[in-house]
C-alpha cells in the first residue's frame, strides 16, 4: 500500500507497469483502518484474528465490494 | 515439534505469547528488532530454543514474518525490522512501517502523536502525514491498495 501525491500519480505509475491500478481512497479512511486493525497487538493474550473478524474491520470502515473480500470464494 | 512451554527456571515456564510480547515491545521501545541471540539471552532459552520457537510463531500462529533463510524478525506488523520508504517518528523515538496502512498504525498503536515521512512512488514528492490527539493533520496525499484483499499474504513483502 502506497501514498501518492494525486489519483493522476497513480494511474501514471500503474500504466508504466502495465499494472491495472487497484482500489483508491483517502488518508481519512486509512487511518479508522490503522486505528483498529492492530489494536490488539501489545495484548498478552493476541491472536491471530479470524478472517470474518478481518474482514468485519474491513467492512466498518466501508471497505466492502470484491476487490476488500479476504476469500476468493 | 512440542507445543509445550519451555521450563526456564524451576516453576517459571516461558510461553509463546510472552516471546511473542517481549518483542512488540522491544519494537515499541526501540524502534528495531530483537536479534534471535537477544531474544535467547532475555527468556534464558538456547539459541536453538529460540530458532524452533520464532519459526512457531511465524508459521503457526502467524505473528511475526522471518527474513527468508534466517530466523531474523523481518516484520512484527505493522513494525518493519528493515528499513522501508515509510519512516515513522515521534518525538526523537523511530520505527518503520512496512507501508503507509503499518506506518499510520504504528502510532496508533504506539499512542503517541507524530509523523510519517515517505514519497510518492511516482512523482517523487515528499509527503509527510501527522497524528495529533488521534487525529491526522494536513493529510497529503491518496492511497493506492494495487492488491485484492484475498492475495494480501501470497507475497507479504510485495504487499
Amino acid at each position: 500500500m502506497l501514498l501518492f501525491r494525486s489519483e493522476d500519480d497513480i494511474l501514471a505509475w500503474c500504466e508504466q507497469r502495465h499494472m491495472t491500478p487497484g482500489a483508491v481512497f483517502d488518508l481519512a479512511r486509512l487511518w479508522s483502518l490503522a486505528t483498529v486493525w492492530y489494536d490488539d497487538r501489545l495484548n498478552s493474550a493476541w491472536r491471530r484474528r479470524t478472517i470474518p473478524e478481518r474482514q468485519a474491520i474491513l467492512d466498518a470502515v466501508g471497505l466492502t465490494g470484491s476487490f476488500w473480500r479476504l476469500t476468493d470464494s | 515439534m512440542s507445543t509445550d512451554p519451555v521450563r526456564l527456571t524451576p516453576g517459571r515456564l516461558v510461553r509463546d505469547s510472552e516471546i511473542r510480547l517481549w518483542i512488540y515491545q522491544h519494537f515499541v521501545d526501540t524502534g528495531r528488532a530483537p536479534s534471535p541471540v537477544e531474544i535467547a539471552a532475555h527468556f534464558q532459552l538456547t539459541p536453538s530454543e529460540i530458532e524452533d520457537r520464532l519459526r512457531r510463531l511465524q508459521d503457526e500462529a502467524d505473528a511475526l514474518v522471518l527474513l527468508p533463510g534466517s530466523h531474523h524478525i523481518w516484520m512484527a506488523e505493522p513494525f518493519s525490522a528493515v528499513p522501508t520508504s515509510f519512516l515513522v517518528r515521534s518525538g526523537t523515538r523511530q520505527w518503520w512501517g512496512n507501508c503507509v496502512w503499518d506506518a499510520l498504525a504504528i502510532l496508533a498503536l504506539v499512542g503517541t502523536d507524530g509523523s510519517v515521512f515517505t514519497a510518492c512512488p511516482h512523482s517523487g514528492q515528499p509527503l509527510v502525514v501527522s497524528a495529533t490527539k488521534g487525529s491526522l493533520e494536513g493529510a497529503q496525499g491518496i492511497v493506492h491498495f494495487a492488491v485484492p484483499a484475498h492475495e494480501w499474504w501470497r507475497d507479504i513483502g510485495f504487499t
